[in-house]
């Protein structure tokens, strides 16, 4: 198993210098610059300014600038966010993306897991078609519907939630954290009930039925553990993909996240921001992914063994 | 059975969570505001630092307003210049040298006195070359100022601001300016305190923590009390001030939503006093209803096209001139926007003593002839342009009435093409663009703001056009000591900007958003000025 | 009926017995909903293959005298703010948004399964290099590369099939590989190989379609995402050039809107809600019927 680990951290390392390398030369090649704006200012000013960031240095001079910060952990300064580091700004803004996730795959798991078993245990039953229809409306709607439509709901006509904020007023953290996870809620309930009735017809399953063993019994005690195993493969890349789908819930809802900074920075060619954000999260999503074949291993015992070997 | 148990928990859960989200008093942030005298506005976006000298938006222009002071202020209900830092001051006959006698009150929120020493360490910063301040040339109508800002002087005794005493500055111009004291509003001007700036880097450094919050010096009605990027940034009262009699409010909350929509709905569930911009959309809905927050006031900003003249057949004034009156202006502001905005005839907006005369109507038949005169008969043989505009819903709205328009009234076709902001920007200066959408926010209330755009070597004139007997007005007019014949010069220029139309403009910006009524004391304006001083809250009966 | 034939016969599970086929066939004639389903979206598809015949008006049509109003005898579905047919303007949305749903995930789909499927049979040096190549990709932040692509090349439909489905395919892959993994420890899978048939004949014939369910969950999963997508990328201002309209665009207009002129949002949501309805709703079906080892009672 620790072998299986240092295999897989070592092969991170060519994986994040790919990652590194295409995004710092496609976001030089995006037309326009970080200090472009509407009033026109002189070329002097613009080289002064292009100076103060090495940007005046070649390109592939730069690059390895970049590298070598990179290796002493700073990301460098923000362009846009002049007084700030990029390390400060995703120190700030990733734990509350990332409690922004929890919540979001914490009621996705909620609503979206029993949706998916009530579901599977009566295929093409009332009891698959209602719980799976309530649980679908997540991946109807995109999020810039639903956190409007819910903001308007709760926040304004019955005034029940803030339509605001992040931990500045209670309850200011379930509309974002429904609206973020139902989608995902959706997507656990098909997984899941595909999962179970994939298991679900298994020989040993029906054995243990016909072994008189209660239905719910049977779910709990040996189709679970089966049936999850797509949704465990399903979560590091959706907690991942979460922290840029936060962006939209962020931008609604006024949270100061990771995801807002993300989206933005592309657009204002904040070229440290860019970096230093898809490194973190490049970083994240194969560490998330890491997390998701290590359990799957574990959850399956023959894996397990040639993991081992 | 299972089921039911689990929908039970289920609902248990959504209820406790409720109750604890409704438990708490239901009090607004807008309601204990108004207890506190904390005011929380909308402020479009993060600001980038908010310091004076290297910022060049509105956000930061909103926040530099309530941290810094000039040597003069401004009134926003009358936009007549008032005491600043300086009690008063004298100009000289020929209108070159200001003298300004700083006022004895005046204090750094440290308690530091303010000297005119401040002003010429301040002024050399904004001027130093490696700081990179995009607003630099805003301070080039004092003497020298250009060239020590390009570099052919080092000196900064030669440029044209000396501190006579503690409390005296003298200013030189290179050539009168008739707005001088309007600049002098203008944040590229605000002093800030040496010693500080010292401390966290050298003078011509960027972003350095001297704009922290718990190292910040200012010198205005307010002071930096907490800044979490995103979030929000407070400001409260600087006892220090030398009118803080007159500052009423103890904070003010600024918030960056970029989202007007998320803005409203903040400002439905009472979470802000004053919203930055109310959505094109919804203003209808509340003029009609004739809502008591909505406030909505003439701007002084011109939204137009612009044709790009090294482009055939763009580069026959004909052609544009028919482009420019087959637009039917009354149309897109009456029917599209509805929101207030006027149909611009002519360039400049009204204001400032002045109103063009030059007109460019609709008128259809006029422009039909004007094509055929210039070859293409009935859109015959016409090229296919495109309409460049930055992606944002309104600009398309625009685009698409306006493609139908010159195909209705012309049978000409364009395409259209929008373009994230920077793109945008970078296709408009290297001319690779047909016609581009075009707004035009004026720098300072005067026509001269929106006329010396098209000189032909102007940095904003990304149009290719230059005309000599233009460029000659425009520069008598900055040379005239009568108003009126200065007035009259601008009448003559923007009669051949029209007639030669480089430009069609579409309509002048109105200014919409929403004032909760418990605010008193603020005055909107055109110029969308603010002062904080005067501002109070007030609780609704 | 026919088409759902042709449409279930490219699945490569249906290749090799014919018994197979039809039982598949007959397991989804039973299931109702799954073909009320499979009839709204022939119906569809077969409206988009048309509108430039049957849509009241012209897409560019404007009337901004009308402005936006509700629906009337002329504009069934209501105008927008600027007078636009919005039953016309659904129309054309729908062509884009299922071009853009069903290409790209095509696109998916055939890499995917491939990929997932031969990684997850061969095992060992390849899958770890061919699923490092996933990681890889994985890692890539999507929405600023999309975003940059956009920015750089301007938004065009051909972009946007090959971005989102050069995006959609790694996480078929994954699953598929998974799937793989579990089917192919199973002792049928190594009676094959004691029998000693062909690495590829056991792909073909054993291990797909076993994983068959799986994906086409994941499929009628994927087209959704991607519609989603594609509207996610409107909401930026990165998806269709106007005056053309998507699915996506209408619903980030009717959003705007949505209190002035509530059916800006409801009758384009409503179509795409139940475009993603029927989608799943048809998948579920085809699930269980192509599952061979389904009870048949």
């Amino acid at each position: 198993m620790l072998r299986f680990l240092c295999k897989r951290l070592a092969l991170a390392i060519p994986v994040m210098l790919v990652v590194i390398t295409i995004t710092f030369f496609l976001i030089r090649l995006a037309p326009g610059g970080p200090f472009d704006q509407e009033r026109n200012v002189p070329p002097e000013v613009m080289a002064n300014l292009h100076a103060q960031y090495n940007l005046d240095a070649p390109v592939v001079r730069q690059y390895f600038d970049y590298l070598g910060d990179l290796l002493r952990g700073d990301l460098g300064p923000s362009f846009r966010y002049t007084t700030r580091s990029v390390n400060e700004m995703i120190a700030r803004g990733f734990p509350v993306t990332m409690e922004l996730g929890l919540y979001a795959i914490l009621f996705a798991l909620l609503v979206g897991m029993p949706a998916g078993i009530i579901a599977a245990m009566r295929p093409n039953s009332l009891q698959d078609y209602v719980p799976m229809s309530a649980a679908m409306v997540g991946i109807c709607l995109p999020s810039f519907v639903l956190g409007p439509i819910l903001m308007l709901i709760f926040g304004i006509w019955l005034g029940w939630l803030p339509v605001s904020g992040w931990g500045s007023t209670p309850g200011d953290k379930i509309l974002p954290a429904i609206t973020l996870g139902s989608t995902y809620a959706a997507y656990i309930a098909r997984i899941t009930r595909g999962g179970m009735l994939e298991v679900l017809s298994q020989d040993y399953i029906r054995t243990a039925r016909a072994k008189g063993l209660s239905t719910w019994r049977v779910v709990m005690v040996h189709a679970l553990r089966g049936g999850v195993t797509p949704v465990v493969s399903y979560l590091g890349p959706a907690l991942a993909g979460l922290l840029a789908g936060s962006f939209v819930v962020e931008t609604i809802f006024q949270i100061p996240g990771l995801g807002r900074f993300y989206i933005q920075a592309a657009f204002n060619r904040d070229y440290t921001m860019i970096m230093g954000t898809t490194v973190f999260l490049a970083g994240l999503i194969i560490l998330f992914n890491l997390i998701a074949d290590v359990i799957l291993v574990w959850l399956n015992p023959r894996l397990r063994q040639e993991a081992g070997h | 059975m299972t089921l039911q148990r689990y929908s039970r928990f289920i609902l248990a859960l959504a209820g406790a969570l409720l109750l604890s989200a409704c438990s708490d008093g239901q009090r607004t942030a807008v309601e204990i505001g108004n207890e506190q005298q904390i005011l929380h506005m909308g402020n479009g976006d993060e600001p980038s630092d908010v310091d004076p000298h290297t910022t060049v938006g509105i956000p930061e222009r909103q926040i530099q307003l309530a941290l810094f002071e000039g040597l003069v202020s401004k009134s926003s209900e009358t936009l007549e210049i008032e005491p600043g830092v300086a009690h008063s001051w004298d100009i000289s006959e020929d209108g070159l040298v200001y003298t300004f006698y700083l006022n004895e009150e005046a204090r750094w929120s440290n308690g530091d006195p303010i000297t005119a020493e401040h002003f010429v360490w301040s002024w050399r910063r904004a001027l130093l070359p490696g700081l990179g301040n995009q607003y630099a040339y805003s301070l080039y109508s004092i003497k020298n100022a250009e060239d020590f800002h390009r570099e052919r002087i080092s000196d900064f005794d030669e440029v044209g601001v000396t501190a006579v005493d503690e409390r005296t500055l003298r200013i030189e111009l290179e050539s009168p300016v008739p707005y001088f004291l309007e600049l002098l509003e203008h944040h590229s001007f605000y002093p800030v305190h040496p010693p500080t700036i010292e401390q966290f880097g050298r003078p011509d450094q960027r972003g350095t923590r001297w704009t922290r919050p718990e190292n910040f010096v200012g010198n205005g009605a307010f002071t930096l009390k907490s800044w979490e990027p995103n979030r929000v940034l407070v400001v409260e009262k600087n006892p220090h001030y030398w009118d803080a009699d007159r500052v009423l409010l103890n904070e003010i909350h600024f918030y960056p939503v970029q989202q007007p929509a998320t803005e409203e709905r903040m400002f439905r569930a009472g979470q802000l006093h004053i919203i930055n911009l109310l959505a094109e959309e919804r203003v209808p809905r509340y003029k009609s209803e004739e809502h008591p927050a909505l406030r909505s006031f003439a701007n002084y900003a011109t939204y137009y096209y612009e044709f790009n003249t090294r482009v055939e057949p763009l580069g026959d004034p004909r052609v544009r001139r028919a482009l420019s009156l087959s637009i039917n202006r009354e149309q897109i502001t009456d029917q599209m926007l509805r929101g207030g905005q006027r149909p611009a005839e002519h360039f400049t907006p009204p204001g400032a003593g002045y109103e063009a005369r030059a007109r460019v109507p609709y008128n259809p038949e006029k422009a039909r002839e004007l094509l055929a005169e210039a070859g293409y008969p009935n859109g015959q043989g016409f090229p296919t342009l495109t309409i460049l505009y930055n992606t944002l819903d309104v600009h398309e709205r625009i685009a698409v009435v306006i493609q139908q328009m010159w195909r209705q009234e012309l049978n000409v076709n364009v395409t259209l093409r929008n373009q994230d902001w920077r793109v945008y920007l970078a296709s408009k200066r290297g001319g690779d663009y047909h016609i581009a959408r075009s707004g035009w926010v004026a720098d300072y209330y005067d026509p001269n703001t929106f006329l010396d755009m098209f000189l032909s070597d102007g940095g904003n004139n990304d149009t290719g056009w230059s005309n000599e007997r233009y460029d000659e007005l425009i520069g008598r007019a900055a040379r005239a000591e009568d108003t009126e014949q200065r007035m009259e010069y601008f009448q003559q220029a923007e009669a051949i900007l029209l007639e030669e139309a480089p430009i069609a403009p579409i309509y002048f910006y109105q200014y919409n958003h929403l004032v909760s009524p418990s605010v008193r004391g603020w005055h909107s304006n055109v110029m969308k000025h603010v002062n904080y001083k005067g501002v109070y809250l007030e609780s609704q009966p | 009926m026919q088409r759902i034939t042709e449409q279930t016969a490219t699945e490569p599970v249906l290749e090799e017995g014919s018994s197979l086929t039809r039982d598949a066939m007959h397991r989804l004639f039973k299931n109702r909903l799954a073909l009320v389903s499979a009839g709204f979206l022939l119906l569809l598809i077969l409206v988009a293959l048309l509108t430039p015949w049957i849509a009241p008006y012209a897409y560019q049509d404007q009337n901004l005298l009308l402005g936006a109003s509700s629906p009337s005898a002329q504009h069934w579905l209501g105008t927008d703010t600027l007078g636009r047919d919005q039953l016309t303007r659904i129309l054309y949305g729908t062509r884009v948004s299922l071009m853009v749903g069903f290409v790209a995930t095509a696109v998916a789909l055939g890499i995917g399964v491939l990929w997932g499927a031969t990684a997850g049979y061969l095992g060992g040096r390849v899958d770890n290099a061919m699923m490092r190549i996933v990681d890889v990709l994985y890692a890539l932040p999507f929405a600023i590369f999309i975003i940059l692509l956009t920015v750089i090349f301007g938004s065009s439909m051909l972009l946007l099939f090959l971005a989102i489905g050069a995006v959609e395919w790694l996480t078929m892959a994954r699953i598929v590989r998974g799937q793989v993994l579990t089917i192919k420890r199973q002792e049928y899978i190594e009676a094959a190989i004691a029998m000693g048939l062909s690495r590829w004949r056991i792909i073909r014939r054993h291990v797909i379609p076993n994983a068959v369910g799986p994906i086409i969950v994941y499929t009628t999963l994927t087209i959704p995402s991607v519609i989603l997508l594609e509207s996610f990328l409107s909401f930026l201002g990165l998806g269709i050039q106007p005056p053309q309209s998507s699915w996506g665009s209408l619903i980030s207009d009717g959003v705007e809107n949505m209190e002035n002129y509530p059916w800006m949002l409801i009758f384009p949501a409503l179509t795409l809600s139940v475009t993603l309805f029927a989608l799943n709703f048809l998948g579920d079906g085809l699930r269980d019927a192509l599952d061979p080892r389904a009870s048949k009672d």
